[in-house]
């Protein structure tokens, strides 16, 4: 199904309630009413165009938005991004954590360590994230930004051409893969290799987190690499045309 | 013959899936489960938790992600395309087997008699051992303890290229890509203890 403007916001979140966390990061929070999309992007001072680009991309991982679609300010997409950085290290990471901490007291002294070893692996994970998303936001985003100010004034200041020359946006798809290759082993260690313990309910929980927090990343990067290259790729061609 | 045969189909297209179902009728001990929605990895892991013994792809499907999609899938799957002769020779390359979607229904129920054929003969023991060798538990290791392909191979005498061998299939049986995933691996089962865990 493609979401459409003038549908209804609580149909498509009946029809598919994994898009509440996308909402939140517009500012878009549950109650909110009986209105369309696009009535409620405009209460919420929402980029319509942008919002159905974003929950398409989540809802269909088939959906590749048309280039016309594509017209809406890189500053929306930059803060829409930065909110879900915020989603996974701030709420995502520490549930999970959490959980695994409540697995590692429910199991017997004997198995103990086992599940602090899983702790610690997760721990490493977190800090690879975080590294990955702190230099998205401190060197990728500021610099996305500010391309789109040289294309509105009109001219390029030397010190931008010159960070245009040393640091390309394309050196900066291949980073993702890596990112997901400790939750696909956690998954695993989780399946197949940890010690059982009385009561699965735990673990479903953690495995429910871990298996929407890797959908989420890959729609995020999906987003990224599909969305925020090809635009900063254009905009790095109209400033050279510029001068 | 050995029991069911299972096919997993990947096509987006509501009429072909239809019609494949109609022409694997033909093939009693066949059963075939559907899978297209979601995305690459998603369909990675829900085609092989199905252990299916051919794996029917479109690609135009899964055309952005066929490389990457091939290639966890892993050497062995036995992959046939679903092509037209509009298909390119680089993405034809990519399977093992061809199956043309305009063929009539004489030449793709052949074709399929003889796919199944040769998978019957290989078929025993390729999904049974999952457990290391002894060599592999000696290459896991000495990757636990941070040593490179390089260095494995000197240790152990072996070419790099041998080394690169072990380690990938290490990977493809325990379901582990990581070092450090690897490493709790080791632990938990006793390969190594914490004495021998090299700081990373």
């Amino acid at each position: 199904m493609r979401i459409e403007k003038d549908m209804k916001l609580a149909d498509v979140i009946h029809h598919d309630f994994n898009l509440v966390p996308v909402i939140n990061r517009f500012g878009i929070h549950l109650g909110f009413g009986d209105g369309t999309i696009e009535q409620i992007c405009k209460e919420h001072k929402v980029n319509v165009a942008f919002f159905l680009i974003i929950i398409n991309v989540y809802h269909d991982p088939q959906y590749f938005p048309k280039k016309h679609l594509q017209s809406f300010p890189v500053g929306s997409l930059v803060a829409y991004l930065h909110n879900a950085h915020e989603y996974y290290l701030e709420q995502k990471i520490p549930e999970i954590k959490k959980l695994i901490v409540k697995l590692t007291e429910e199991s017997g002294d004997k198995h103990k360590n086992n599940f602090k070893l899983a702790f610690n692996f997760f721990e490493e994970y977190e800090h690879e994230l975080t590294a990955h998303i702190d230099r998205e936001e401190t060197s990728v985003y500021p610099y996305v930004v500010e391309l789109e100010k040289v294309i509105e004034s009109g001219t390029a200041p030397d010190k931008v051409l010159a960070r245009m020359q040393s640091y390309s946006i394309t050196d900066y798809e291949d980073e993702h893969e890596n990112v997901e290759e400790k939750l696909y082993d956690l998954k695993n260690l989780i399946i197949k290799y940890l010690p059982s313990v009385k009561n699965d309910a735990i673990s479903y929980n953690i495995l429910l987190e871990l298996f929407d927090l890797e959908k989420d990343l890959r729609e995020h990067a999906r987003i990224e690499d599909m969305i925020l290259v090809p635009k900063v790729e254009a905009m790095e061609i109209t400033i050279k045309k510029m001068n | 013959m050995a029991g069911k045969i299972t096919i997993v189909l990947i096509d987006h297209s509501y009429l072909v899936r239809s019609g494949m179902e109609n022409l694997l009728r033909e093939f009693p001990e066949v059963s075939l489960t559907e899978v297209f929605d979601g995305s690459e990895k998603h369909l990675v892991e829900k085609t092989m938790s199905l252990k299916p013994d051919f794996i029917i792809i479109n690609p135009k499907s899964i055309k952005d992600s066929l490389n990457s999609f091939v290639l966890s899938l892993g050497n062995d799957a036995l992959l046939i395309g679903l092509v037209d002769e509009h298909t390119p020779p680089v993405i034809r390359s990519r399977f093992k087997h061809i199956l043309t979607i305009t063929d009539n229904k004489y030449d793709l129920l052949n074709n399929m008699h003889k796919l199944m054929g040769t998978n019957s003969k290989d078929k025993s023991g390729k999904h049974e051992n999952h457990s290391l060798s002894e060599r592999e538990t000696t290459v896991l290791k000495h990757i636990t303890q941070g040593m490179t392909n390089q260095e494995i191979a000197e240790k152990l005498f072996l070419s790099v290229h041998t080394v690169t061998t072990h380690r990938k299939n290490i990977t493809k049986k325990l379901g582990i890509k990581t070092v450090s995933g690897l490493t709790v691996y080791a632990l938990l089962n006793k390969i190594i203890d914490m004495g021998e865990v090299n700081q990373q």
